[in-house]
């Protein structure tokens, strides 16, 4: 029997989500802004959680709400020279709206056009273990790359800090 | 008898030779030339012994003639002719040309440019022999304008003083005036008779009125191109001046040869002259009579021993013309011969004395006989055969000529006492000869101041020499003379010849009363007489005349045409070169503006062009990456729309196809 | 009502473009670099769905999710050592001012 996602906590997480984004690029301080992008985050996260991807939420708060939305606010403390330069413009554009509304009308297109082989999902799917053994079985190769990855830009960060010696 | 070409050949080739030489070579060559005279000389001595042989007068004894051309179906001949009259004329001028060039030898000794002037010299005897040779009035013609030339030189030789200079100009275009006549004369000639040759035009019948008229200005336009090469009056002027060439030359030129062109053109012409009206050849004698008159007048007053020689021979040309005007062309001829030498000689030896005395001034000279004894002998000989002693050879000359006057044809229609008159007239010229001749005589070899004067070269005495023995034999051949010409021969008629001597007698002692005894002070004359000596001294003031009445209207005239071409033409030229120049600089702007301000403009609008679409480059990321997803945009638009553009495609196409 | 892999394609993709509109037109470094968290986060939940509704089994969605994820954290910690690099240099983040390559 078709099963859906339960419709309450999608619709209250899609809310929040929506909210954060939103005020993401509609707050006049920048701080404010990187706390609604941690908001942004923790709902994703719970979107995940009810799509069943666990180890993705867990990923999710770990790294972007925690390590980015840390890092983005200490980028954000470093570059302020008073506290009062944290108020700023909201610098909106109307070409930049122009672009966003006709990707967004495109989007909307492209998805209207969408016909699911399935409109329902199935009851029970893979738990985080089945994610582990795949990951280091067939998603080994591109799993030593992002560690590669990760390490140059480790090194490349260190470097652009300033750390020369 | 084609070899007579040689004649005149001989010296013309060594012109042709010494001419392109440079000047010191030239002056090394002098013999070139008198060996070419000396060959002249021979062969016409040849040549005067197969005219005596032939006897035939004054017909041709050979003529060849070659055609330049045809004109109007007439053929145009230029060609020789050798005749009594040739021969004669042959002689003359090669033994006075000959004697002049060895007596140059030793009187242009130091001059620089001897080798130009033997060269010229070479030429002018080429041309004058030429002259005689000539077998029609064309090859006379320009044989006549090629001595002109030669004179000219001559004449001014040299060049660097200004008296020369203007004498040979004056010589030049006096002598020209005269040509334009001798021209005129043949383009008449040419059109009536259509022919040039000597025998054609005497054997031509001219008709009748109209070609009587036509005769009539051949016969006078001839004659004043004869007045102007023989000096007559009024076209003597330029004949005292001639003196300022070298006195050689003076004598070969002016005395002996070219002076005597214009009276052998009229010997040649004589058959038109005769055929024509008689009133042509009245003007023949009058011209002679007043030249002679003048002439001799003129020389009285004369201090200057070349100009006295000069007017001595324009007098005498005078004599010859009035002996053509009496229709006697023998006595004209002879009467040239014997001038020829002993003026010739007279030139010579005042060309010793003015060597010896630095002067040319009969004043400042005396006493010359006893420091210059060969001179003077030969000098004397001359002076009296120009006097007219009995024996020598200008009294018989002199004589037949007023034998001719007083046997002047009835058709001439000359009354009796105009014929005497006119007799009268010839008697008082020959008198006043022999009076100026004293006068110079006395002057220059009189006095006993002792000179200081040296004797001259061998060179220029053994010419006189020559020239003095001729002098004294010649007039001695006057009936062969005639006789030799086809004309009747004659001795004097005694009445004539005793009127002769007795003028003769009278005019040498009237000169050496008057400068010998001085009997009479010639300053007191001149004081009684101020109004005539004035006259004669200032030469009739036909010089004077000349150049107020001509000479200074044609100067003024020639410098107005000079400003009016500085003026109106060169202003017309240089205005045309302004506006042509400004023409120019209109273009010029034109170009820098126009097609440059197309080249520049071009240039700038792409330079802002490119500047505009620079403005995209803000280096702002914002507005890359706006225009990076607007691109991006664009080609999903065109991916998405791509099914529905190919509809519209499918119905747009036949639609446009249609239309 | 279904809550099918339509609702979660239309969420991301509204997601994605507000994130598009700030990354497009802030002028502050550190906020463009939200803004890009944020498309990239909208294109996880895209992804997750996604592959939630057609192939839950292989969890293919779920494993580019992950890298992505990896590749946006490698990408915003460089980004932020450049803005502090730039910083050092310039004293300002405003991009509006970072003008150098203008011309």
């Amino acid at each position: 029997m078709p099963e859906s996602i339960a419709a309450v906590p999608f619709v209250v997480l899609a809310a929040a989500s929506l909210l954060g984004a939103a005020m993401v690029v509609l707050s006049h301080n920048v701080v404010h802004a990187a706390f609604w992008l941690l908001e942004f985050m923790m709902a994703v996260a719970g979107l995940f959680m009810l799509l069943s991807a666990g180890f993705l939420a867990l990923v999710q708060i770990m790294v972007y709400a925690g390590a980015v939305t840390v890092l983005l606010l200490f980028t954000v403390m470093l570059t302020l020279r008073h506290r009062e330069d944290a108020e700023r413009p909201l610098d909106l554009s109307w070409p930049a709206a122009g672009i966003a509304l006709a990707v967004l009308v495109a989007a909307g297109a492209v998805i209207a056009s969408f016909r699911p082989a399935v409109a329902h999902a199935p009851a029970v799917t893979p738990g985080i273990a089945e994610f582990g053994r795949l990951l280091f079985t067939q998603w080994a190769l591109p799993f030593e790359i992002a560690s590669v990855v990760l390490l140059i830009a480790l090194v490349g960060a260190v470097w652009w800090s300033g750390g020369e010696e | 008898m084609a070899w007579v070409l040689l004649i005149a050949l001989l010296p013309a080739l060594a012109f042709a030779a010494m001419a392109p030489m440079s000047r010191a070579v030239r002056n090394r060559m002098q013999w070139l030339p008198l060996t070419a005279m000396s060959g002249s000389l021979v062969l016409s001595f040849a040549a005067f012994v197969e005219v005596w042989r032939a006897g035939l007068g004054e017909e041709p004894v050979w003529e060849a003639a070659v055609k330049l051309a045809e004109l109007g179906g007439n053929p145009l001949e230029v060609g020789l002719r050798i005749d009594a009259i040739t021969a004669v004329m042959l002689l003359v001028v090669t033994i006075v040309g000959l004697c002049v060039q060895v007596y140059s030898l030793g009187y242009m000794h130091k001059d620089e440019r001897r080798g130009w002037y033997f060269a010229v010299l070479s030429l002018f005897s080429a041309a004058m022999l030429l002259l005689v040779l000539a077998g029609d009035f064309l090859l006379l013609y320009m044989s006549w304008e090629v001595m002109g030339l030669c004179s000219y030189l001559l004449i001014g030789f040299w060049h660097e003083e200004e008296g020369p200079r203007s004498a040979s100009i004056k010589a030049f275009l006096t002598t020209r005036v005269g040509d334009v006549g001798f021209a005129l004369g043949l383009a008449v000639m040419w059109a009536t008779a259509g022919t040039f040759g000597f025998g054609a035009v005497a054997r031509f019948n001219w008709g009748a009125g109209a070609g009587l008229a036509a005769a009539s200005a051949v016969a006078l336009l001839l004659l004043f191109g004869a007045m102007g090469k023989s000096a007559q009056v009024p076209l003597h002027v330029w004949l005292p001046d001639a003196m300022a060439g070298p006195t050689p030359a003076s004598a070969l030129i002016h005395a002996a040869t070219m002076v005597a062109a214009g009276v052998y053109l009229v010997i040649r012409a004589m058959p038109i002259f005769i055929a024509s009206s008689h009133e042509n050849l009245h003007a023949v004698i009058t011209i002679g009579v007043i030249t002679a008159v003048v002439g001799g007048l003129l020389a009285v007053v004369q201090h200057d021993i070349k100009k006295l020689l000069a007017y001595s021979t324009i007098s005498q040309l005078g004599f010859m013309f009035v002996a053509l005007g009496a229709g006697s062309t023998g006595a004209a001829l002879f009467h040239l011969v014997t001038h020829a030498f002993f003026k010739s000689l007279l030139f010579l030896g005042a060309g010793v004395i003015i060597h010896a005395t630095h002067t040319q001034d009969i004043r400042e000279m005396g006493g010359l006989r006893r420091a210059l004894p060969w001179t003077t002998t030969t000098f004397t000989i001359g002076a009296l055969a120009l006097a007219g002693l009995p024996g020598l050879s200008g009294f018989f000359s002199k004589d037949e000529i007023l034998v001719a006057l007083v046997n002047i044809p009835d058709a001439y229609r000359y009354g009796l006492w105009e014929k005497w008159v006119l007799v009268g007239l010839m008697l008082f010229a020959a008198g006043l000869t022999a009076f100026y001749m004293t006068r110079l005589w006395i002057r220059v070899f009189g006095d006993n101041a002792c000179s200081l004067a040296r004797e001259s070269h061998k060179k220029m005495l053994v010419p006189m020499a020559v020239l003095a023995a001729i002098s004294v034999v010649i007039g001695w051949t006057q009936p062969a003379f005639l006789t030799f010409l086809g004309h009747e021969a004659a001795w004097p008629d005694p009445l004539m010849a005793g009127l002769s001597v007795a003028v003769f007698a009278i005019g040498v002692g009237g000169g050496w009363l008057v400068y010998g005894r001085q009997v009479v002070d010639t300053e007191v004359i001149k004081a009684r007489f101020p109004y005539a000596y004035g006259m004669l001294a200032n030469k009739l003031y036909f010089d004077l005349t000349y150049s107020e009445l001509l000479v200074r209207p044609f100067h003024e005239l020639a410098g107005w045409l000079s400003r009016f071409d500085q003026r109106r033409v060169d202003g017309v030229v240089n205005g045309a070169a302004s506006w042509w120049d400004d023409f120019a600089g209109l273009l010029w702007a034109g170009d820098i503006r126009v097609i440059d301000g197309a080249v520049n403009g071009l240039g700038s609008l792409v330079k802002r062009a490119g500047a505009r679409v620079r403005e995209i480059e803000v280096g702002r990321v914002q507005v890359y990456q706006q225009l990076a997803y607007a691109g991006l945009l664009i080609v999903l638009l065109v991916v998405l729309l791509l099914p529905w553009l190919r509809v519209l495609l499918g119905l747009l196409v036949p639609m446009l196809r249609g239309a | 009502m279904v809550v099918g892999p339509v609702a979660f394609m239309a969420l991301a993709a509204l997601l994605f473009c507000i994130g598009l509109f700030g990354a497009l037109s802030k002028k502050s470094a550190v906020l463009v670099l939200m803004c890009l968290e944020l498309m990239t986060n909208a294109v996880n939940i895209n992804l997750v769905a996604l592959s939630r509704f057609l192939t839950p089994s292989s969890l293919a969605g779920q494993f580019a999710a992950a890298f992505i994820m990896v590749v946006a954290a490698a990408e915003i910690g460089l980004g932020l050592a450049l803005v502090l690099a730039l910083y050092k240099a310039r004293r300002t983040v405003e991009l509006d001012r970072l003008d150098r390559l203008k011309g």
